[in-house]
């Protein structure tokens, strides 16, 4: 499966970079890669991930992502969705 | 004019409030918080905040191991809707925490709990009773704090509150530092920002209206989140208008009372044939609050396969996770089920046919034998406890018997490990009820195995003399593990012998408990009566059948509908 892109705007608190990291990877996608900046008070994060089987979803993801305290939005390009 | 008197004569500066240490600032948080008790356990790093305890309104309740201190919390969480607290010492005492905050994480119950920690000048030095509790904690925590600075100890513990209460509930961890506790400040008052409320999404109510409209066999599907958004009464109020027959999840019993008529019991694995058959053959299923958890669905693509689904959850994340909805409604359920006001066309057919599988499949109480026939005792305990009872369960047979045959008017009404299944949670759990709702006649229904986890909360049900009446189901093996052996393991028994029990009414009176043992079914309606009437906590050891099995069930990998039952 190829890798899809997935960009998380959040606040760079203690803790941050790793529970984003683990859910991703606990929700069943393998990280490829991983690119990081803060500006201001925020950070951003692209992750380059790749589903471990056809049922794991960015949509979905998406949504979990979302419900972390502290991240403010996230961006997957379209025609990632499936 | 001297210095002085020209500041006299401006507006006065704000009083600078006087330092206080952090273990200070940290009862004072929660007595902010309106908590009551804390269920916890002391130690080392966390002992300036047990210093502070003293002289507070705060009423701690000292459990005999943090994972019961977990799990009480718990507990009072999903009785109260308020998050329970919970206190450890760092190490072991937070890692013994872990279970009961992974439970609360995984059945979305408000708690916080609150690890001590070493000094942050050997935090990453291995010191001792040091270990990684945040780190360790993030995939079962909301959300989880390392306090660094004494004086963000008000912000944080308003943030925890906020955060493990509001939108799907769950657990927040703070870790403190022992430095952060001892060192003093003072920080000014907090102001959390307002919360958005979302808004309706009006568009899809009239597509869900529509699709209730058209409808000429739905059911109404709901689990555990809407006794956590308290919307029992919407749901109710939704069932009764438009007289859609309704199923539960193990952790949605009770929203809708389970006597009622039109409800045909639980789904899933254990779930009644009724409910599974209703499932396989509806066209329109409306999910409020439910999740598609693989113990209800079985084989995922093989349930409600000709129906259309409208989904409710007050957590967007939840809505397609493993099952795309036709419509999808997030946000507050009330809100929502008020709003749907279609009641579908032409369905008495369904209601007849629903009912009708119902009342073929309803449980029979008659078993063969003398013994003790453990569904039969926990239908008449239920029905002689009523309305105020309180039923916690550990996790095994038992407690998929209580989830069958006891009835519940009220989803506070059933605590049970659901998500995690977790063993040993029951007698906590029970001590948890007692404190949240004193009035309330608390039931613990254990197994042989589950009880021995926690069997030392015994002593904390002595300490507070807490009315407690535990019915202990003992077949002197693991039942469920047995049960699966049986039908999946080609009988081969591995592990699953405990007959070198020992003499539970023994072992509880020696906790000063009172207790009694039955093994016939003649002396049930006497130690029911026992039970009830006995003023402390009290335990009634019940011997029942090794071989009994729960029944029905579905086997893994199956579609709902290819049920094993068995009758005599």
């Amino acid at each position: 499966m190829t890798s899809q892109q997935v960009t998380i705007r959040f606040a760079p608190g203690e803790g941050a970079i790793g529970r984003i990291v683990t859910l991703v990877e606990r929700r069943g996608f393998v990280l490829r890669g991983l690119a990081m900046h803060e500006e201001g008070d925020a950070a951003s994060m692209t992750l380059d991930l790749v589903p471990r089987d056809a049922s794991r979803r960015l949509d979905v993801l998406d949504l979990q992502l979302k419900r972390l305290i502290g991240v403010s939005a996230v961006t997957i390009p379209s025609g990632s969705v499936q | 004019m001297t210095n002085a008197a020209a500041r006299n004569d401006d507006a006065p500066p704000a009083p600078q409030p006087a330092p206080v240490s952090g273990a200070r600032l940290v009862v004072e948080a929660l007595e902010r918080e309106g908590v009551t008790h804390i269920f916890g356990y002391p130690g080392g790093a966390i002992m300036p905040v047990y210093d502070a305890l003293p002289g507070s309104s705060l009423t701690h309740i000292l459990v005999r191991h943090e994972q019961a201190a977990a799990f009480a919390a718990d507990a009072y969480g999903r009785v109260t809707g308020r998050p329970g607290v919970c206190l450890a010492t760092s190490g072991p005492g937070a890692t013994n925490l872990v279970t009961g905050i992974a439970n609360a994480y995984m059945d979305s119950v408000p708690m916080v709990a609150i690890t001590g920690q070493v000094a942050t000048y050997l935090m990453g030095t291995d010191a001792f009773q040091e270990i990684d509790t945040f780190a360790i904690t993030l995939p079962i925590v909301k959300h989880s704090y390392v306090i660094r600075d004494t004086a963000d100890i008000p912000r944080i513990f308003a943030e925890a509150f906020e955060i493990a209460r509001s939108g799907r509930p769950g657990p927040v961890l703070i870790d403190l530092p022992k430095d952060i506790t001892i060192l003093t400040a003072s920080p000014g008052p907090v102001t959390l920002p307002a919360r958005a409320e979302p808004l309706l999404d009006e568009p899809a109510i009239a597509k869900a209206n529509a699709l209730i409209a058209r409808s000429r066999q739905p059911i109404l599907y709901f689990g555990g989140g809407v006794g956590i958004a308290r919307a029992e009464a919407a749901l109710r109020n939704f069932a009764a208008r438009s007289r859609i027959p309704s199923v539960a999840t193990l952790r949605g019993l009770g929203a809708i009372p389970t006597d009622t008529p039109s409800h045909l019991g639980m789904l899933g694995m254990h779930g009644t044939r009724g409910a599974n058959v209703a499932i396989d053959n509806c066209d329109l299923l409306i999910c409020v609050g439910a999740r598609f958890d693989d113990r209800v669905t079985g084989k995922l693509d093989t349930f409600a396969p000709n129906a259309k689904v409208i989904h409710l959850d007050g957590d967007p994340a939840e809505i397609g996770k493993l099952r795309r909805p036709e419509v999808a409604l997030a946000g507050d359920l009330t809100t929502i089920l008020d709003a749907l006001t279609a009641c579908p066309d032409a369905s008495q057919p369904w209601r007849d046919q629903c009912a009708a599988q119902k009342q073929l499949w309803a449980p029979a109480y008659d078993a063969p034998g003398n013994g003790v026939y453990a569904p039969a005792m926990l239908k008449a305990l239920s029905e002689r406890a009523g309305d105020k009872a309180i039923f916690t369960c550990d996790v095994g047979q038992h407690q998929m018997w209580v989830a069958q045959h006891c009835r519940f008017t009220r989803p506070q009404a059933h605590l049970t490990s659901a998500g995690l299944g977790a063993m040993g949670y029951g007698v906590p759990a029970g001590i948890g009820a007692l404190i949240a709702e004193p009035d309330a006649t608390v039931i613990t229904v254990s197994g042989d195995g589950s009880i021995m986890m926690n069997i030392h909360e015994l002593a904390t049900l002595r300490r507070y003399r807490l009315p407690l009446k535990i019915v202990l189901l003992d077949n002197s093996q693991l039942g469920m593990v047995r049960q699966w052996q049986e039908l999946f393991f080609e009988e081969n028994f591995s592990e699953i012998d405990l007959s070198d029990n020992p003499d539970f009414a023994e072992v509880a009176r020696s906790f000063g408990i009172e207790a009694f043992t039955i093994d016939h079914r003649t002396q049930v309606d006497g130690a029911i009566d026992r039970l009830l009437a006995t003023s402390g906590p009290v335990l009634c050891h019940v011997r029942i059948d090794p071989r009994e099995n729960v029944w029905p069930l579905v086997p893994p990998n199956s579609s709902n509908i290819q049920m094993l039952e068995t009758r005599w």
